[in-house]
């Protein structure tokens, strides 16, 4: 894929490639996590500046061939960094959400009940053998296995080069094993799971379809649509979208407020810089799909109809806003699947180009301004509720002074990739789920924002308490039963009544992860060297 | 004017303390303000609070005003003649009704809080602690009443109401015409909407589980 890219002011040569780049998208879709902890601070110094070679740049990839067969990044916890001879006011410059780390962070984002600590992966838990602690996350993404496989034996030939650095195990597989890394991969869809662009996660939803966008990403200026800011133009086309300030996402750029946003000094250790969360989210998936298969069937319109209520997007992906029925949804996607075939086999004529880039678009071109009473998305949908757009000015029009006025400073980037496979959907147990991986400027003001506000209270939606359906902690679940509810809105032009789901087990359980700095190209060197001076 | 929106009062009061400690005090005592501010802190809250008991009382706040802040130069560093036990209350009605119906519910309370303050020896019944807080009284600016224009009873009825409604909705959902009927009616018969005594929510109640029934 060629395209036309938006870099403006950005240096993307000094960002790594995982900020500013899903790599899903462009076809690296198996991925290993590797932690490390650093006992000796030379030699982690040491062996950051022998991985310095391998990690992957943010620039654009708008021609093929530049694009790798593997890629790599690094990132630090607070306690790693003190591992790394990061002098004492560099560290104490770090916002609170970042040095507390995730699990300290807990209540605010709903890390308790069934996603407590107590019930992560061992490589988390470690509490009181300090030498467990996670300080360095390097991740690999590649497009096959043995890309992985000749990466990660690189990284593993560096830490043996350097013994005050050592590779932490203990991250749960299939039959609880002790794996030494997280693995992590696409999972593609099948001839009875058919989806678009590609990738489903575990409960059959096809995901990452929309991908937050910023002022000089260096993507395809055409994911503004759906996936920048609103503008009160059309959603349907690139009038209606502005790109986010880059400061939302990089340090040292201004952001949405026109503020630098809040990172240690010197500037140059924090420029081009973001905060990472890394997330282990178990799906249970035997729950969700007693929980469909027995509400599903009261459910008037059926059990995809359900699903698609609970996401805010059909399992297939269309987007239940502009496809209210599961024909007109099943329709759309058996099309852009043909055009697709079509178009990579290079077999389409302009035609058929034309309306595959037009059926493209109508996946993100949308936003709730048709749809205020929540009778075809509902308010406390997934996806409406992580990506409001336009849709918390409730249908009044200039109702502030920017429609995304109370969530273009919520917005985050979503990386990651799923992880395990589901033996027997009818069990919970297992390992299988999603590597959440959440890069924003300002953990607290965004990430843990949405998990706290938009995920697991429901307040700004007018829906009182209720949780988000498919990520609310909603409890430990008792025989498949959760506390969750959730108001599936009526339509009264139809004189449709709203339906109420009630009892929703606890879907997503959180297993693992902490909060990172990536750093710039330049502050990784400067770590390497050993010359950051906040004076 | 500013203190009333619609049927909601806005009170707000401020009694000058006594300066220094009481008489008889041992050498060291505690100071009226000290032994005021004491009292005001160990009070119960929610719905434990001796407020709960004030009839139509919405919410309120006591504190203790020592001085006031210095904005830094070039402002005028001021000080207070004496600090002021300020107190701040959301009610529904009229100032005199509540202010009797205060005494009524906490005369032994208003009478220790009262017996550290300016003046205070001359509150000794219900007439003379309204003259009193009038005396105190000043204008509340900038009112935004955060409730509905009704008695505070039937407030906490339509919430308790609207919350057993919620349940109702979530319980009886897909119930044949003739079910939901008898269900309804057993839910009317539970709540007593038109009985404003109990079911109800408790005054003061954080709680969405705290009923009187």
């Amino acid at each position: 894929m060629s395209f036309e890219v938006t870099t403006g002011g950005v240096d993307l040569d000094d960002i790594q490639g995982s900020v500013v780049k899903a790599y899903g998208r462009y076809g690296l879709i198996v991925a290993r996590y590797v932690f490390f902890h650093v006992e000796v601070p030379v030699a982690g110094r040491k062996f950051v500046e022998d991985i310095l070679p391998l990690v992957t740049r943010g620039i654009p990839w708008n021609d093929p061939s530049f694009i790798p067969r593997v890629a790599t990044n690094i990132g630090f916890t607070y306690e790693g960094l003190r591992h790394l001879d990061i002098p004492e006011v560099t560290l104490h410059g770090f916002p609170e959400a970042f040095s507390m780390g995730m699990k300290a962070r807990r209540e605010i984002i709903g890390d308790t009940g069934p996603s407590l600590f107590h019930r992560w992966d061992p490589v988390w838990n470690n509490r009181d053998d300090t030498t467990q602690h996670v300080h360095i996350m390097v991740t690999i993404d590649g497009k096959e296995e043995q890309d992985l496989e000749s990466r990660y034996q690189e990284i593993r030939q560096i830490l043996a080069a350097n013994p005050g650095v050592s590779q932490l195990e203990g991250h749960r597989g299939a039959d609880g094993d002790n794996l030494q890394y997280q693995p992590a991969a696409a999972i593609l869809p099948s001839k009875d799971n058919l989806g678009y662009p590609g990738g489903k996660e575990h409960f059959g939803y096809s995901d990452g379809i929309t991908t937050t966008f910023f002022e000089g990403c260096g993507e395809d200026k055409n994911l503004v649509i759906g996936g920048g800011k609103p503008t009160g133009g059309d959603p349907h086309s690139a009038a209606g979208w502005a790109p986010l300030a880059t400061g939302e996402f990089i340090l040292g750029h201004p952001d949405e407020a026109f503020e630098y946003p809040e990172a240690p000094g010197p500037p140059l250790f924090s420029r081009n810089g973001t905060f990472m969360a890394y997330r282990k989210l178990h799906q249970n998936v035997g729950s969700f799909n007693a929980y469909l298969n027995d509400e599903g069937g009261k459910f008037p319109d059926g059990k995809e109809a359900l699903a698609a209520k609970f996401a805010g997007r059909w399992r297939n992906g269309a987007p239940l806003v502009s496809f209210p029925t599961e024909k007109s949804a099943n329709e759309f996607i058996m099309e852009l699947a043909r055009l697709q075939k079509k178009v990579w086999a290079d077999s389409a004529s302009s035609e058929e180009k034309n309306r595959f880039a037009e059926l493209s678009l109508q996946l993100v071109a949308f936003d709730y301004s048709g749809d205020t009473s929540g009778a075809k998305c509902p308010f406390g949908s997934h996806m409406r509720r992580t990506n409001p757009r336009s849709a918390l000015e409730f249908g009044k029009r200039n109702a502030f002074d920017v429609p995304g006025a109370l969530s273009n400073r919520r917005r985050i980037l979503r990386r990651g990739l799923p992880y395990g496979r589901v033996v027997d959907p009818t069990r919970d147990d297992g390992d299988h789920g999603v590597i959440m991986l959440i890069a924003n400027a300002d953990l607290s003001r965004q990430f843990e924002f949405v998990q706290q506000q938009w995920m697991n209270y429901g307040n700004d939606f007018g829906l009182a308490n209720d949780p988000d359906p498919l990520l609310g902690n909603h409890g430990t679940n008792e025989g498949r039963v959760g506390g969750g509810r959730m108001i599936i809105e009526g339509d009264v032009v139809t004189n449709k009544p709203p339906y109420f789901c009630n009892r929703i087990p606890t879907l997503v359980e959180t297993r693992g992860g902490d909060y990172f700095f990536v750093p710039s190209l330049t502050c990784l060197r400067m770590i390497a060297l050993g010359i950051i001076d906040p004076t | 004017m500013a203190n009333k929106s619609g049927n909601a009062y806005a009170l707000t009061v401020l009694c000058p303390i006594r300066n220094g400690v009481p008489p008889g005090a041992p050498p060291g005592g505690q100071s009226y303000t000290a032994l005021l501010r004491n009292q005001l802190q160990t009070l119960h809250v929610n719905e434990e609070s001796p407020m709960a008991k004030v009839p139509n009382n919405y919410l309120c706040r006591f504190w203790v005003l020592s001085d006031v802040p210095y904005q830094g130069k070039p402002a005028f560093r001021e000080h207070l003649k004496s600090d002021y036990l300020v107190f701040s209350s959301n009610f529904y009605g009229e100032l005199e009704p509540y202010l009797e119906g205060m005494w009524k519910a906490l005369e032994a309370g208003i009478r220790a809080i009262l017996e550290h303050c300016f003046g205070g020896e001359t509150v000794t019944n219900a007439k003379s602690f309204i003259e009193y807080i009038k005396k105190c009284q000043v204008t509340t600016t900038f009112f935004f009443n955060g409730s509905t224009d009704e008695p505070l009873a039937q407030q906490l009825k339509n919430l308790y109401l609207k919350q057993e409604l919620s349940k109702f909705a979530f319980e009886n959902q897909g119930k044949s015409a003739p079910e939901l009927q008898a269900a309804f009616r057993e839910f009317v018969q539970r709540t007593q909407p038109a009985n404003l005594s109990g079911p109800t929510w408790a005054a003061g109640a954080y709680h969405l589980d705290r009923v009187v029934e």
